[in-house]
């Protein structure tokens, strides 16, 4: 029998964890554990636009997870890849922090890297700009949806977003991004 | 033309289109996996539908949507494209987009919609 369930509420408690998931991400979990978080959030009588940008950065966030999930069915590594997501709420005083992580292929850093840097100093009308005219750009048939999802969340976020890669091995690192409401 | 419509789930909106009334509702949240995979039967009924449309009739189009998630987004400016090219041939129609004033962003995501149009765009309070 596993006995480490307490400390690992308790790591949980420590870091103001209210819900999150880690494993596999299906379509399925994502709705069941989105219309959690907007009854804890009604629970709590927030307000509806923080409630909405603190449920639109986790589908995102959640999507993204899965979409590459979804695009790495035939790497080699794709056992590595395909349980690593994780998705966290926090709270504390009066603010909301979303993150996410997954495990991904260092070959995919770079390109990662530039769109996150682009949008990291942009402003919000920089951002609505790029936001549209993103999505009019992305051939909507074969993609499925990255990209615009990173700037939906800038968006959304009341601060910049924070993100770190970490080195697992030659081929693979785990991806980190935080988003604040 | 047949009545389109498409039960809502937590994830897609309920969709009911009736060419009777000239009436296409669009309601609820939309986030599905694949949202293009979800418009595109959508895409093709309207598509039908406005080379069907006789006469001169008002159509009216409908949207009561709390929240659309990014790829869902630009499956929406594709459907109201189709809805200003119909608009730009003559075809007489107005967009009712029903807005939450507690909910800042479905007022936001209206107006990013309408500024690219130039058909009749409502945005009316839905507390009202």
């Amino acid at each position: 029998m596993n006995n480490n369930l307490l400390e690992l509420q308790n790591i949980l408690k420590e870091n103001n964890i209210i819900i999150s998931f880690s494993g596999k991400f299906y379509q399925g979990i994502i709705e069941e554990l989105g219309e959690a978080i907007k009854n804890r959030m009604e629970d709590e009588e927030t307000p509806k636009n923080d409630m909405y940008n603190v449920f639109s950065i986790y589908i995102e966030q959640s999507q993204n997870i899965r979409n590459y999930i979804l695009c790495k069915k035939n790497s080699n590594k794709y056992n590595k890849i395909e349980n690593s997501g994780i998705v966290c709420i926090s709270k504390k005083d009066s603010e909301y922090c979303i993150s996410s992580g997954n495990v991904i292929e260092n070959e995919d850093i770079n390109t990662l890297i530039e769109k996150l840097d682009i949008i990291k100093v942009m402003n919000k009308d920089e951002l609505k700009k790029f936001y549209k005219a993103e999505l009019k750009k992305e051939p909507a048939k074969d993609s499925l949806g990255a990209g615009v999802g990173l700037i939906d969340i800038a968006r959304k976020a009341s601060k910049p977003l924070e993100y770190s890669f970490r080195k697992i091995d030659d081929n693979l690192s785990f991806f980190q991004l935080q988003a604040i409401v | 033309m047949e009545r389109l419509y498409i039960e809502g789930t937590k994830s897609t909106p309920e969709i009911d289109f009736d060419p009777s009334k000239n009436n296409l509702k669009i309601s609820g949240q939309s986030y599905p996996e694949n949202a293009f995979k979800f418009y595109e039967p959508i895409f093709q009924w309207v598509d039908d539908y406005i080379k069907d449309i006789q006469g001169e009739l008002l159509i009216e189009i409908e949207f009561k949507m709390p929240y659309i998630n990014s790829s869902s987004s630009k499956c929406i400016i594709m459907l109201l494209d189709k809805f200003q090219d119909a608009f730009d041939e003559g075809k007489d129609i107005i967009i009712n987009w029903y807005y939450d004033e507690e909910n800042e962003s479905t007022i936001e995501c209206a107006e990013e919609f309408k500024e690219d149009l130039s058909l009749p765009f409502n945005l009316l309070d839905s507390g009202r």
